[in-house]
């Protein structure tokens, strides 16, 4: 450990000599110092070279540059940025004495100068030489949106984001394909420089993301891999997030209100038998279950779901003073589910205020958030009950205890009523999360190139989530069980100290301009779980707001600490915006791995050349900006369980114990399998693409390839029986590996604006991705599957595999043969290659996988005076979704349980009387084009006021083959009645006051 | 200059000063092996999980937080996969399910790949993992370094012996489905890939091991119910014995016998007078039980075990309440070999049979109409009570009972013509219970000529029914595998077909073949 010390000093120490190299220690020098904006709009231009003679520095974001230690003398000062035309004046310094210089630079290629959120720092986006996009407010997904991602689905090529339909749902999000298996494959998170986790943290309800609200986000960067997100190390397998908030703009205090209605509905639902046509079924196939027949007429999914109406309210304060700015916002928001029961409703307040002090050198910024999300679930078994629940049979039954219609019998082959379920249970998540975190910068007065940075903040989260089960429900009655009651109380504080230093200047030894990052960091995280589990309740009157006495109770609590210790540095080297070179390194050290694997070091290269500036293109007028980029680096990934290299020792409940002696009754410990020497997961990727623009800069776009190889995956693999305490240990054995491309177009077609007729700008993005597991266990040559992928039906059926050479999760089934109607023949499975006894020798094989192979998406904005129009498209081609809700409904054997299931409509054409789970029928294209959002505005003034109004629909359309509820729901590709997708239209107002 | 100095100086400071690069953390609420034994309980607490790992897949409930993984862990419960592997490819029964690799279990075409011998052969070796462990944190020195003397250090010794027949248990059940596996003891190191060892090998320990710790296992059977007494060790040793021939080339008839009547003479056990209630609720009460592996509808709840084999018997027209549960899962039924054996109108062994709707013939696997079922276990009590539990019963499994002391002591008394009119005397007093009557009795009584070795097979198919011995008796008898004696599916057809005889063996899982390159597979299996 003493080496580790030791090498993070010495690394923050060389950064210093480094800047200290170059530090002025001349007499009869001047200062000059001055602002550059841009000579159309005049707003301040960051991350501006300013040169004078040997001597230069770099713009901050208020546009403001300080050059100290300038020989006196008449001189000219240059200031160049790409995308501008570079502007020159001539200055007389006098020693000793302050220059002011104020510069106006032109725009030539829009967009390249914008600043782009990276890893500690920004650069102009025509210097990135990563995979990195920049979203900003403008861009994002209208309508309504409860978490942050959902601003970007379908905008950015190679993320896929992925909701499972309820308002606010867990959402998954996938850069250029997953990483992990054992591991999260979801992004790092960071929100105003504050990394927040892979995820984003915790919930005790729906999403953790949702504690943000999406009105005050200013922009979202992704990284996407690799060099881009290296400077993260180990988080950063899986990509970066990077989530700026709204601050206030100069100019007296502004109020905006912006509020919005929504009304949702249900899309598409599973097809189930008619009350006649399940009639029918019942009479032929199980003629002894027909005297349990009513006959009513009840649409079971007509009466869960419903039109879902949604409001949300959103005011905000903000100004600017000489030194400082300010906003303060307010978010309400509440979104009733289409399924009844389901609510998701966000209280939220966020602060952020910055001050510049000691005349601009230190500036500190601050930013305070916190919001309340109380998610409303339907309660489990809901949706299933409503798929299986007999057609024929009432809703109500004036008999019943609870006044509602169950099967007689009680029967455990029996569905439940699940109005009753509604009525009787429920399941509620409520989330308190704060974050808070300080930004101070200090521009070191006499190195003016030099910023000491420093970042301190908190996340906390606390919530509770309460599960209850009425003792009279027809499940409780049938499992015998008498009610059931459970809290669960997740607290977990981060707490995040980071220190840095850049340097950003000219080279005074040789021609270009680096820019030089050092720091360290230090996160901890502390985190409370506790859980109350009861069975047998002696009341259900008091539902969750109490625990009264119980049969069986469980308590548990769960303390979880972790940290992570961080060294990075990052290097960047540009030569008249033609030559870049990025080089980074991140040393990190987590408590999740034994002393001997603490410590990984994620280093980075990255090179671009920017053709458009050599000689031999400039003949070539049109083309205004062309750039490639070549990158490789290491990111890992250590978002698994902590404590796994501890010999832990798991105590048995109470329902699992070993008697000794009459009466008595032992709770057991069992020692669990342990690697003492597990680390992280490595992934090495490479990028090639360039950046192109034309005329200038109405075409632009990107093109990428991208290769990413992921070693030491941590895998649960079998281990040498008798060599541990259990059959499989969790260690690091397996690869993987993701190859894509991606395509970004953007086309300003018609330059509108209020007074100039129509606008038109069009984007399309294309993404393709393929993945695959390249092995599980490469110390023996045999070939090796680990199922995966459990579904309804069956006891422990798994659907999916986990097999070298094929990509992860693609589904294990059989060869369905068909008759020559091109019906399926029930258990008539095709046989495997060289079969020596014909019809002996069906084995399941790996077939398809849920990923999509290209992800498509296409954004237009029209505007025409004060109108706008706006719409997304969507495509996923080559993804692969099980019918699960088929494959278990869709046989006549369910209608012979005790009490019969509703069959789901694939019987009619199969006609299966068994089961047929892991055959390939079930596996259906999920392909797909959706028009995800369309909306129009109009803009106007009302007393001097700005405002505007707006309708927009989000999910609009769908086209696909698929015959279930949804091709896009869930990751895994598994469709086992699902929350249906929502229709929904909103309109809303802003106003600026 | 000073000042810059400063402000340089103070800058590294803040930077490097507050840079902690220690990344230990501690577990706080979780055991680990640091802490484990200053609790004197948890020697209790660990022996228990070994007995555990009998009845239960996991730390939770239902089979929850299970002990092994790539299985659910109900379906890879110990006992049941144990029951599967010695009923369902024999004359005894057979399960409709369509799951991976349980038809194959019933057809007797399981391959390597197989995930019910790959589990099964998991099961057994974790719980000889568990013992080992048990053995290495109570050897004499650790005890002493914990400060572990008086009753705690005598108590300790006798969980020590517990272990060891409960490794000897697991590893009988190893050598006699997989034949050639590791011998890993405590002496072998954590993480260290175990080597191969034969057949007699494993025989040979279990039979030194059984005899050094039957003097140290608790005599008492009525306070240790659920635990492995004195005479759990010697039934163990009389079935190895039996079997000897099997596992070490060499037979053992004659110390079969000596164990079995070590047994039977202790006076601890005698039949019970009433046969059904050793399959139900209140089994525990039953004087003829020898080891239990126990199961209570509060306290020790898998989906495996007695609770699959109860649940598992009944389905279409026949009411689950009848038998104390929930729900029928439409698994087994008796196949017509195994029922036919019985004199169906006077054995009561034969009485619960339920034919309503049912067909003899076992015409199709999947079918659960196909073959009567047979709910001999059940989860009502001997007065008729439902157990504690519908969802999970209360039933215990008689892994060993008096009666099968008598019929080991009938078998071994034939194969070496030895004790002869003693041996008839056990037979017919399992009979005579059977028939119902009250000593001697015409219809149940067998003559001396009629104690043949048939016989005895045919009458440890009547008496020890879905008990789990069938594969093993069959094997022993020669008769698993090959043309001799053809039933139901024998060799996947329903008229049965000759089997090769590499059958007699389960194969070593490919996934087991993968992680311990030291292993060979049996033969007649490919990888």
């Amino acid at each position: 450990m003493k080496g580790d010390r030791m090498k993070g000093h010495a690394f923050i120490l060389g950064a210093l000599a480094l800047a200290a190299g170059v530090a002025p220690l001349q007499a009869q020098t001047g200062v000059v110092r001055g602002r550059i904006t841009d000579a159309a709009s005049h707003e301040p231009i960051a991350g501006v070279t300013v040169t004078i003679g040997a001597r230069g520095a770099q713009s901050q974001a208020n546009g403001r540059f300080y050059i100290a230690g300038v020989p006196s003398g008449v001189d000219t000062i240059r200031a160049r940025i790409i995308g501008y035309a570079p502007a020159s004046e001539m200055v007389n310094v006098r020693g000793g004495d302050t220059t002011n210089v104020d510069l106006a630079l032109t725009a030539q290629a829009i967009g390249l100068a914008e600043l782009v959120v990276t890893g500690y720092g920004e650069q102009p986006a025509g210097d990135i030489t990563g995979a990195v996009t920049q979203l900003s407010d403008s861009q994002f997904n209208p309508g309504r949106i409860i978490s942050p991602q959902q601003l970007i689905e379908s905008k950015v090529a190679g993320v896929q984001v992925v909701d499972n339909n309820e308002p606010g749902g867990g959402i998954a999000v996938r850069i250029r394909g997953a990483t992990s298996i054992n591991a999260s494959s979801d992004p790092l998170y960071v929100v105003d420089g504050l990394p927040i986790g892979q995820g984003g943290g915790i919930s005790a309800g729906r999403d953790p993301l949702n504690f943000l609200n999406p009105n005050d986000i200013e922009t979202i960067t992704v990284l996407k891999g690799g060099e881009a997100s290296s400077i993260y190390g180990a988080n950063a397998a899986n990509g970066v997030v990077i989530i700026t908030t709204k601050s206030g703009r100069s100019g007296p205090p502004q109020v905006e209100y912006s509020t919005s209605f929504s009304a949702s509905s249900v899309t598409r639902l599973p097809s189930m038998l008619t009350p006649s046509q399940f009639t029918t079924a019942v009479n032929t196939y199980a003629p002894q279950n027909s005297p349990q027949l009513l006959t009513g007429a009840t649409d079971w999914f007509g009466q869960v779901d419903r039109t879902g109406y949604g409001s949300e309210h959103n005011l905000a304060v903000s100004g600017a003073g000489q030194s400082n700015n300010y906003r303060l916002s307010l978010g309400y928001l509440n979104q009733d589910g289409i399924i009844k029961g389901t609510t998701a409703q966000r209280l939220s307040l966020g602060l952020d205020y910055a001050q510049r002090l000691f005349d601009d050198h230190l500036s500190v910024r601050t930013n305070l958030r916190g919001s309340r999300s109380v998610d409303q679930f339907s309660p489990g078994g809901v949706l299933s009950n409503a798929a299986q629940m007999g057609p024929t049979q009432p809703v109500f039954d004036s008999t019943s205890p609870t006044g509602f219609y169950n099967w007689p019998g009680n029967s455990l082959q029996s569905a439940s009523n699940p109005v009753q379920i509604l009525a009787l249970a429920q399941d509620k998540g409520t989330t308190y999360r704060s974050i808070g975190n300080a930004q101070a910068a200090y521009h070191l007065p006499f190195l003016s190139a030099m910023t000491a940075n420093l970042n301190v903040g908190y996340d906390y989260t606390t919530g509770t989530h309460d599960y209850f089960r009425n003792a009279l429900l027809h499940d409780q009655l049938v499992n015998g069980n008498g009610g059931y009651q459970e809290e669960y109380q997740p607290n977990l504080l981060n707490t995040v100290m980071e220190t840095y230093l850049n340097y950003a200047a000219p080279l005074r030894f040789m021609r270009g301009s680096i820019d030089l990052t050092g720091g360290y960091s230090y996160s901890q995280s502390h985190g409370e779980y506790n859980d109350y589990q009861a069975n047998g309740l002696s009341t259900s009157l008091l539902t969750t707001n109490a625990f009264p006495a119980a049969r069986t109770v469980a308590n548990t609590l769960d303390i979880e600490d972790s940290k992570l210790i961080s060294f990075f540095g990052r290097a960047n080297y540009n030569l008249n915006d033609r030559y870049l070179v990025a080089l980074s390194v991140r040393r990190d050290g987590s408590s999740r791995f034994g002393p001997s694997n603490a410590w990984g070091t994620f280093p980075s290269v990255a090179v671009a050349w920017r053709l458009s500036q050599e000689s031999f293109l400039r003949g070539m007028s049109s083309l205004s900006d062309l750039k490639l980029r070549a990158s490789w680096g290491i990111t890992g990934n250590q978002q698994f369980n902590n404590y796994q290299q501890y010999a832990a020792y798991t105590v048995g409940s109470a329902q699992s114990q070993a008697q000794f002696g009459p009466g008595t009754f032992v709770t057991t410990l069992r020692p669990s399998a342990v690697d003492p020497n597990i680390k992280w997961e490595q992934t090495t990727s490479y990028n090639i693409g360039f950046d192109y623009g034309f005329h200038n800069q109405k075409y632009t776009g990107a093109v990428d390839w991208y290769n990413k190889s992921t070693k030491d995956l941590i895998f649960n693999v079998p281990v040498a029986a008798g060599s541990n305490f259990s059959n499989f240990l969790t260690t690091n054995i397996g690869s993987m590996k993701n190859t894509g491309v991606e395509l970004m177009l953007n086309a300003r077609l018609l330059e509108g604006g209020r007074h100039h007729g129509l606008g038109y700008t069009a984007s399309f993005t294309a993404a393709h991705n393929t993945n695959q597991l390249t092995a599980i266990n490469p110390t023996a040559g045999l070939g090796q599957r680990i199922l995966t992928g459990g579904i309804a039906g069956g006891v422990g059926t798994t659907i999916q595999v986990l097999e070298p050479g094929q990509p992860i999760n693609s589904f294990y089934v059989f060869q369905q043969k068909y008759d020559a109607t091109g019906k399926p023949i029930q258990g008539s499975y095709a046989d495997s290659a060289g079969c020596a006894t014909p019809g002996t020798c069906a084995v399941p094989r790996a077939f398809h996988d849920p990923a999509p192979k290209w992800i498509l998406g296409h954004s237009s904005y029209l505007s025409y005076g004060r109108w706008d129009f706006s719409a997304t498209l969507r495509a996923y081609l080559g993804s692969y979704v099980y019918n699960n809700v088929a494959s278990n409904l869709g046989t006549y054997s369910e209608v012979t349980r005790g009490s019969p299931y509703n069959l789901q409509s694939s019987v009619l054409t199969t006609g299966f009387t068994q089961p047929q789970y892991q055959s390939d029928y079930y596996v259906e294209n999920g392909s797909f084009l959706r028009m995800d959002n369309i909306t129009a505005g109009y803009s106007f003034n009302y007393h001097d006021k700005p405002m505007r109004v707006y309708v927009a629909v989000q999910n609009v359309f769908t086209i696909t083959g698929y015959s279930g509820v949804d091709p896009t729901a869930g990751l895994n590709g598994i469709d086992n009645n699902i929350y249906p997708r929502a229709r929904t239209v909103s309109g809303g107002l802003s106003v600026r006051l | 200059m000073n000042s810059r100095m400063w402000q340089t100086l103070s800058v590294a400071l803040v930077l490097t000063g507050v840079a902690c690069t220690d990344t230990t953390v501690e577990p706080k609420s979780t055991i680990t092996t640091a802490n484990v034994f200053t609790d004197p309980s948890s020697y209790q607490k660990f022996l228990a999980k070994i007995y555990a790992g009998l009845a239960v897949g996991g730390q939770s409930g239902g089979d929850g937080n299970t002990d092994i993984s790539g299985i659910d862990g109900g379906f890879s419960q110990y006992l049941r996969l144990y029951w599967e592997h010695e009923e369902l490819p024999t004359d005894e029964a057979v399960l409709a399910w369509g799951d991976v690799g349980i038809p194959d279990m019933n057809l007797g075409t399981w391959n390597s790949f197989n995930v019910f011998p790959q589990s099964m052969y998991y099961r057994i070796m974790f719980q000889v993992s568990l013992a080992n462990e048990f053995l290495r944190q109570t050897t004499d020195a650790a005890l002493a370094s914990r400060g572990v003397t008086g009753s705690l250090k005598a108590t300790i010794l006798t969980y020590r012996a517990e272990a060891r027949f409960l490794r000897a248990l697991s590893y009988t059940h190893g050598m006699d489905l997989f034949g050639d596996i590791p011998l890993v003891t405590e002496a072998d190191a954590i993480g260290t890939a175990p080597n191969q060892a034969h057949r007699v090998d494993i025989y040979n320990f279990v039979v030194s091991e059984l005899n050094a710790i039957i003097p140290d296992l608790p005599a008492s059977v009525a306070a240790n119910y659920g635990r492995a007494t004195t005479q759990a060790g010697n039934m163990l040793l009389a079935e190895v014995y039996l079997n000897a021939g099997v596992y070490s080339g060499s037979t053992a008839y004659a110390q079969a016998l000596t164990a079995a009547q070590t047994v039977i003479t202790s006076g601890s056990y005698s039949l019970d007078p009433q046969w059904r209630r050793i399959f139900q609720a209140d089994n525990n009460n039953s004087p003829e039980m020898i080891f239990a592996i126990t199961q209570d509808g509060q306290h020790t709840q898998t989906y495996g075990g007695v609770n699959f084999i109860i649940h598992a018997e009944c389905g279409n027209s026949y009411n689950p309440s009848t038998v104390g549960i929930d729900g029928c899962w439409y698994g087994n039924r008796i196949k017509p070999e195994a029922y036919l054996r019985y004199d169906t109108v006077n054995d009561i062994r034969a009485g619960y049979i339920f034919k309503t709707g049912q067909t003899e013939d076992v015409s199709s696997i999947s079918n659960f109409g196909a073959g009567y079922m047979a709910p001999k276990f059940q989860n009502i009590t001997s007065a008729g009570a439902q157990g504690s539990n519908p969802g999970f019963v209360d039933t215990d499994f008689p892994m060993f009972r008096l009666s099968e002391a008598y019929l080991i002591y009938a078998e071994a008394a034939v194969r070496t013509t030895s004790n002869l009119p003693q041996a008839l005397a056990y037979v017919n007093a399992i009979r005579e219970r059977a028939y119902g009557c009250a000593g001697a009795c015409a219809a149940a009584d067998i003559t001396a000529p009629q104690l043949t070795l048939q016989f005895i097979l045919d009458e440890r198919g009547r008496e020890l029914f879905w008990e789990a011995h069938r594969r093993t008796d069959l094997v022993r008898f020669g008769l698993f595998t090959g043309g001799t004696y053809l039933w139901s599916w024998k060799g996947g057809v329903q008229a049965g077909t000759a089997t090769d005889v590499h059958l007699n063996l389960y194969p070593i899982p490919a996934t087991e073949l993968v992680a311990n390159p030291n292993l060979k597979q049996n033969p007649g299996y490919s990888p």
